[in-house]
């Protein structure tokens, strides 16, 4: 491992670091643009200019590698000198229309501008016009004006999506970004050109003008679109409940893991978060007949537990049914199987799922929920729903609002009407809410603590973004309150008052989980 | 479409093509092959090229949009391309390029109508001694003035 100086400071840093990666894998940050991690060096947009003790002129961080004993600088007067000049070519030709770009506060040309630049406009002649709205891609904007040419957006459909749909056009003063005629970027991937856009030059029209980024608040979660659970930032406004007619998420983004998703999402996640905020349930109601009576969810538990009870009681074990589904935590699953299978002998442990779509050869997977993995690694013994074993219960709790895909309405309504008791615990609005007895709204993914396990076997915890509101029930809670009504094993489950401590209770009995 | 192209062409650009490695390396001498037989490299172009080097059209756009010497319309019979550059503007390039778009009725990057003359300018032909300077598809005019690109014009009605 060679040792380097920066700053003064000794480090010692791993071979083939360049300059830049060094520092700033020891907290020393150096401006840049056309570098990103995903990509080779580029040394096109000279920001990561830094003094090498020995050398006559600065060099590219980006682009020079660490030797042994290298003398770097990156705060001295030629280094910030250089910067600014930097920055005031690039600003010589910029439109500076920040008050109108949704780039602003998250901006790297506005935020080295305050930390470097800061210099009067030298410049008097008349700016180049540039187009302003070019359509790039399907949800993409091209502001040319705004563009600096780092070509991080043509480097990322080279090497990444390999579409190499877009490229640098013209030469000198005339270069822009184009694509060929009309063929607009789409693929799967092409959100990700929007977030790696270091400026505001290439901006998504789902999220052009809705809101500025300095009122969001941005919280880490998994995406549960598909089984590959990417990384993810949730950009909320935090003070608006899911009940005003307002979202709550404005925007999602890759956030990186290199075992996971690298710095990348698909499409299908990324733009796909109104299910967050729209077709929610969010009352718990008790129908009978007509009425429909509100309940609170400790009533509710009362209830089902005595329903439960008389069951068991009578040996009715084989006459009680369970629906889950993989969308549900590990943690979720393990409960489902210490209570009903091991604590109460319930053998009917069906599996309803969301209908599977196509993958892509990169993040996206065909398999559409986000825990399968998890379901086998616990080792539920799951069927699939027949109508006919469901006809013949006396009592189904229905985790998910996924049985009435795939059957026919008339079908399953014909089933479910010779169950006596019949509770669904759904995040949404379905078919299934008019033939049921309860309706119990439970959060989603982004609304609860726990883990999910990938398609690679990848168990990733994660806390809740956004918070959950109205008059449900998490799942796990809804078990474990289910429990200890029915009084299954007492010591066992009082300690398991949290996620994590039903995690580790899962690692300590399941080696996979280990 | 790219099967009108002839078939000398495709030979000429198979026999370019081996020259090379990787078929997209021969980019630039195929898009010259195709420029002299076709005339200008338009889109359709373009999509023959990139079809036959196996390379995504928007590779070849941008080469093509990079050196000025690739022609992406049509032009006239006669491509006069005038030079603008220090020496020969110093020598009265300025008034003569006046004088040309006078006389062919066009200003610069335009075309006659009767389609025989566009004009352009380009920068330095390489070729001060002679300033200023012209040229006429591939032939040089030097040590111009207003006379000479009478004559010039004459002959080549
Ligand atoms: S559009 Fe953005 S990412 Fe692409 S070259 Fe311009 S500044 Fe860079
Ligand atoms: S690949 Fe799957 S997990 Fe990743 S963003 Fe897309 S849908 Fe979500
Ligand atoms: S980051 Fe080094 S030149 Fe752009
Ligand atoms: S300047 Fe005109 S030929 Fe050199």
């Amino acid at each position: 491992m060679p040792k380097i100086f920066i700053d003064d400071r000794a480090v010692e840093v791993a071979e083939g670091l360049t300059l830049l990666q060094a520092a700033e894998s020891v907290g020393i940050p150096i401006p840049h643009f056309c570098y990103h991690p995903a990509f080779p060096p580029e040394g096109s947009c000279r920001m990561c200019l830094v003094e090498i003790e020995g050398l006559p002129k600065l060099e590219l961080a980006c682009s020079t590698v660490v030797k042994e004993g290298l003398r770097v600088r990156t705060m001295s007067p030629k280094v910030v000198e250089a910067r600014k000049s930097v920055l005031e070519f690039l600003l010589a030709e910029h439109p500076l229309d920040c008050p109108i770009c949704d780039k602003a506060g998250e901006c790297k040309l506005q935020d080295y501008f305050e930390e470097y630049g800061l210099f009067k406009s030298q410049f008097k002649e008349a700016k180049e016009k540039r187009e302003k709205k070019f359509k790039l891609g399907r949800n993409l904007i091209l502001d040319r004006e705004r563009c600096i040419l780092c070509t991080r957006c043509v480097r990322f459909l080279n090497e990444i999506t390999k579409t190499e749909d877009a490229g640098i056009l013209n030469r000198g003063i005339h270069s822009e970004v184009g694509i060929f005629e009309s063929e607009f970027i789409d693929n799967n991937y092409s959100g990700n050109l929007a977030q790696i856009c270091p400026v505001g030059a290439i901006t998504d029209t789902d999220f052009r003008f809705k809101t500025r980024v300095w009122f969001l608040e941005s919280r880490e979660s998994i995406c549960p679109l598909c089984s590959r659970g990417c990384n993810i930032i949730m950009d909320s406004h935090a003070g608006y409940p899911r009940t005003l007619p307002t979202r709550r998420v404005y925007r999602v983004r890759a956030r990186q893991n290199l075992d996971v998703n690298f710095h990348w999402i698909c499409d299908y996640g990324r733009y796909g978060y109104a299910y967050l905020d729209e077709g929610r349930e969010d009352r718990l109601v008790w129908k009978k007949g007509d009425r429909e009576t509100r309940l609170s969810w400790d009533k509710a538990a009362q209830i089902l537990s005595e329903k439960i009870r008389s069951l068991v009681h009578l040996r009715k074990n084989s006459r009680i049914g369970i629906v889950l589904h993989t969308n549900l935590t590990n943690e979720e699953l393990f409960l489902a199987d210490r209570v009903f299978r091991k604590g109460l002998g319930v053998e009917k442990l069906f599996l309803a799922d969301p209908p599977p779509g196509k993958g892509d050869e990169f993040l996206l997977t065909a398999d559409r929920t986000a825990n399968r993995r998890g379901l086998q690694e616990v080792g539920l013994p799951v069927q699939a729903p027949d109508l006919k074993a469901l006809s013949g219960l006396d009592l189904l709790l229905i985790f998910g609002h996924y049985l009435a895909a795939g059957t026919s309405p008339s079908d399953l309504k014909n089933a479910l009407e010779k169950v006596e008791t019949k509770a669904l615990f759904a995040s949404h609005k379905s078919g299934l809410d008019g033939l049921v007895d309860f309706v119990i709204p439970v959060p989603v993914i982004a609304e609860k603590n726990g883990s999910l396990t990938n398609i690679d076997g990848r168990v990733q915890p994660f806390v809740a973004g956004l918070s959950f509101a109205g008059d449900g029930i998490a799942e796990w809670r809804a078990l474990l309150d289910l429990a200890r009504e029915l009084k299954v094993e007492h010591k066992y489950f009082s300690r398991l008052a949290s996620p994590e401590a039903i995690y580790r209770a899962l690692r300590k009995e399941i080696p996979f989980f280990k | 479409m790219s099967s009108e192209y002839s078939s000398s062409l495709r030979r000429k650009i198979d026999e370019v093509v081996a020259r090379y490695p990787k078929k997209g390396a021969a980019l630039l001498p195929v898009l010259h092959l195709v420029q002299r037989e076709v005339g200008c490299i338009s889109p359709e172009e373009e999509r023959f090229v990139a079809q036959v080097l196996g390379l995504k059209p928007m590779k070849v756009r941008e080469v093509v949009t990079f050196y000025t010497m690739f022609l992406r319309r049509p032009v006239g019979k006669y491509y006069l391309q005038a030079c603008s550059n220090l020496s020969c503007s110093l020598l009265g390039a300025g008034p003569l390029l006046d004088y040309l778009q006078q006389k062919l009725g066009i200003g610069i990057g335009e075309t006659t109508a009767d389609g025989r003359f566009t004009l352009s300018t380009v920068e330095c032909l390489g070729a001060c001694e002679q300033a200023p300077c012209l040229m006429v598809n591939f032939d040089y005019h030097g040590q111009l003035d207003r006379e000479k690109i009478d004559r010039i014009l004459e002959s080549l009605e």
